[in-house]
């Protein structure tokens, strides 16, 4: 009887049933793209951060003092330290592997560079002195546990542009700084002779790059020709980490040397950059890791932040979405006086229609969010794609929250009307009043 | 027409009055719904002007050097100290923070302690005299630079901060006296060792910009200045094309953090724009439930009308004005919730009460207005009633 009751009150009025489920079905779409896209959001943007180039900086630990002005060692090639290329595998073994986007080493050498060929090598006829820095462009690197890993300057330096192409590692390619290639009259597509170190190389310029630094003032080459350049086979000077971390809170700043073993091992397994710095230094015997302070720092405090607010947008959201279903199923509710009190006339027990009534609304809110929930996913797909290329990512918690939210607020929504509702006495309701 | 006027609010007033519980609750949704738009809006509009301000935790976004420069150590170029009044003039630059830089080799060395000990090793480094100005210069350098050059500017003695791996090559401490010497000119300060940084200021040494000046026989000449613009990536762009006007001087942004700026900007906006946009379907949608919920009320109220001979055109018509004065006082009452939710919220979230902006309070009321008679749709069925169907007591 019962059964039939529900089955009946939803074939008997298909319109208001519909009005009802398609406005909750709305209210939880809304919910379920706000929902799903700040879930996804909080990776997304640290991604997007990582085009802010590299945040660790690795450097000999025995070197002299370099001598650096914006981002280029000035040291000769023979004085200072160097760490070996065969170690960087190794880098893809540590706990937080899948969170390093890419790496690149550099080396740097000072050379002599003409384009005309008829000049010969001891008698340059341009005065165009310039630094070479030999580093990756694409390059695999073997790990040790067999597989290889593709990256260069591009993952650590996006904001590079080459007009052209990049060099490839393996040929004798180079691309020449944008201000370098001005003075220098080199161009795409025509060679480029070196000469440093004693020794001589002559490079196809396959691109022209513009980066806003000093590197727009020198040439960027194979690290292998750099290292053939300055003598130093395998070595390099230093290495750009770009790694996907997690904002340092009041926990991830504490010194790990002071940490009982229990919060080590916590502090050691979060993504802070830290510890990020401390697994890759186990792995680089020799080497001192640096966290490149402003990039990091000024990421976590702008992600934080941006976090915060998404969740308090997406919590305002929840709410204007729980307001909408409350009410509606609240309307539900009231227009069914005549039948409560008709019920009611016949018998029925205030707690019997109340049941009857929840039971309608549950179904309700069911149908209704599950429809709502397959709608907002297509929502929260279209607006992922819209602002950051990609849709987010499936999410069970999603899901779970917002059949339950629908359950909650539909029940919430009729309580004060189904509260009233068993007040009611049946006559005056049957005489129309 | 008057006594018509007349008798048009006088029902108004009536409808409104009919049923105190019904208005307030459509009131609490128009007010709700009112309240998060006004709200979100005013955050919208306020995060994105302090997003641009935070974004310059990230430093300096815009370099002037000398036109065609090899930065190379030996052949430095120079730019006039006095350049950068020559650049801004006509501009207003006095927020924007900039620190000016002379860079060069000197060989460093540190004091014994006691006159008849040998002096320690020297090394060659990096030394770069600096002076800055504007507000807030932390905006342009490290905070740890910024707070050891201002403490040490009140000492007596001149002093210097040192980079820490420049000091651990020294094995210098905090308060020592480092010897710098370039050519044969030698000048002592009092070293602070500064924290470390991961970038080339690690190995460097900062000097005020005069005895520096004085130090490298440079007299009135820099070697780059560093600017930190505030704004949208827009003004930002703008600013730079500003001061490319001068010869000798190359400016170029910091791509580094100009180009991922704007390309995090654009993506936070937006996300709130979206946002903004879901909420406000929201609040529609929250209206027109409680509108459903009158519709069906009124049922005997407008068959009455309609059987007294009321046209169908100005029952709506009553309707529709009832919907947009709930609308009027709703919107009125929560955007002005809204606004003082959203100064909340911006302290929780940027630790700075956001600015109430005046446009939103409009626009957030009209809208609530608009979404009030959009959700008034309902209603429409009230036209098809047919008074003799109601009297009967039909459904």
């Amino acid at each position: 009887m019962f059964l039939r009751l529900v089955a009946d009150s939803f074939s008997r009025r298909p319109r208001h049933k519909l009005l009802t489920g398609a406005a909750l079905a709305l209210g939880m779409a809304v919910a379920t793209a706000a929902l799903s896209v700040s879930l996804d959001v909080g990776d997304r943007l640290a991604r997007e951060f990582r085009s802010l180039g590299a945040n660790l900086l690795v450097t000999p630990k025995a070197d002299s003092l370099p001598l650096e002005i914006g981002g280029v060692d000035y040291r000769p090639v023979n004085s200072g330290a160097y760490l070996p290329e065969s170690d960087l595998g190794k880098l893809k073994t540590i706990f937080w592997r899948n969170n390093i986007v890419g790496f690149s080493p550099a080396l740097e050498t000072p050379v002599d560079a003409w384009t005309k060929s008829s000049q010969t090598y001891s008698t340059p006829a341009v005065d165009a002195h310039t630094i070479l820095i030999g580093t990756w462009a694409s390059h695999s690197v073997s790990v040790p546990d067999g597989s290889t890993y593709v990256t260069g300057i591009e993952k650590t330096n996006p904001w590079w542009q080459v007009e052209g192409r990049w060099f490839n590692d393996d040929a004798k390619e180079c691309v020449a700084g944008k201000t370098f290639a001005a003075r220098s009259g080199a161009k795409i597509g025509s060679p480029l002779n070196l000469n440093g170190g004693g020794k001589h190389l002559s490079l196809f310029v396959t691109g022209i790059l513009s980066g806003g630094g000093p590197e727009d003032d020198s040439i960027v080459a194979p690290l292998r020709l750099a290292q053939e350049l300055s003598g130093k086979q395998g070595q390099y000077r230093r290495l750009y980490v770009s790694a996907l971390t997690k904002p340092e809170d009041e926990f991830g700043k504490r010194d790990p040397s002071t940490l009982a073993p229990a919060d080590y091992e916590r502090w050691y397994c979060t993504p802070y950059i830290s510890s990020i710095a401390l697994q890759i230094k186990q792995v680089l015997p020799g080497a001192d890791v640096r966290v490149i302070r402003r990039v990091a720092e000024g990421e976590g405090a702008i992600l934080t932040r941006v976090r915060t607010l998404l969740w308090l947008v997406t919590f305002a959201s929840l709410l204007a979405a729980a307001l909408a279903v409350g009410a509606s199923s609240a309307a539900s509710v009231i227009q069914r006086r005549t039948e409560i009190g008709l019920m009611k006339a016949l018998g029925a027990a205030s707690s019997t229609v109340g049941f009857l009534l929840v039971a309608e609304q549950l179904l309700l809110a069911l149908v209704g969010g599950g429809l709502g929930y397959s709608f907002g996913i297509l929502l929260a797909r279209l607006v992922g794609q819209k602002i950051f290329g990609v849709a987010p990512a499936f999410s069970f918690l999603v899901l779970a929250v917002i059949v339950g939210l629908a359950a909650i607020v539909t029940l919430l929504g009729s309580a004060i009307p189904l509260r009233r509702a068993a007040r009611y006495e049946p006559a005056p309701i049957l005489r129309g009043e | 027409m008057m006594p018509d006027r007349k008798m048009f609010w006088r029902i108004l007033r009536r409808l409104l009055a009919a049923n105190r519980g019904r208005l307030f609750v459509i009131l609490l949704a128009l007010g709700a719904g009112a309240a998060i738009t006004a709200a979100l809006l005013n955050l919208q509009v306020d995060a994105r002007r302090r997003l641009t301000t935070e974004f310059r935790a990230f430093g300096a976004n815009v370099v002037i050097a000398p036109s065609d420069s090899g930065t190379s150590a030996e052949s430095p170029r120079f730019l006039n100290d006095s350049l950068f009044a020559d650049l801004t003039e006509g501009m207003d630059s006095s927020n924007i923070p900039k620190a000016e830089f002379l860079y060069g080799v000197v060989d460093i060395a540190r004091l014994p302690a006691a006159t008849d000990q040998q002096p320690g090793a020297s090394t060659k480094a990096i030394l770069a005299g600096l002076e800055y100005s504007g507000s807030r210069p932390e905006q342009v350098l490290s905070p740890a630079l910024v707070s050891v050059t201002r403490k040490a500017a009140s000492g007596q003695i001149l002093s210097c901060a040192v980079g820490p791996r420049a000091a651990a090559a020294l094995q210098l401490h905090n308060g020592e006296i480092l010897v710098l010497t370039s050519d044969s000119r030698e000048l002592s300060c009092r070293a602070s060792v500064l924290p470390s940084m991961g970038s080339e200021e690690d190995s460097q040494i900062f000097l005020d910009l005069r005895a520096a000046q004085t130090l490298l026989e440079q007299p009135g000449r820099i070697s780059l200045i560093q600017l930190s613009v505030p704004g949208t990536p827009r003004q930002i762009q703008s600013c730079i094309d500003a001061l490319r006007s001068l010869p000798g001087a190359d400016v170029r942004p910091i791509r580094q953090f100009t180009e991922g700026e704007a390309k995090i900007y654009n993506r936070i906006s937006g996300i709130l724009s979206a946002t903004v946009g879901l909420v406000l379907l929201l609040t529609a949608l929250c209206v027109m439930a409680a509108m459903t919920n009158v519709a069906m009320e009124r049922r005997n109220d407008v068959g009455l009308m309609k059987a007294i001979g009321g046209a169908t055109r100005r029952v709506l018509r009553l309707f529709l004005a009832e919907a947009a004065l709930l609308g009027l006082t709703g919107g009125i009452l929560g955007a002005a919730i809204g606004i003082l939710l959203s100064m909340w919220l911006g302290k929780a979230v940027f630790g700075v009460a956001a600015r109430p902006r005046l446009i939103v309070y409009p626009v957030a009321v009209a809208l609530t207005i608009i979404v009030a008679i959009a959700g008034a749709y309902p209603l429409r069925r009230l036209a098809n009633i047919r008074p003799a169907a109601v009297f009967r007591g039909e459904a």
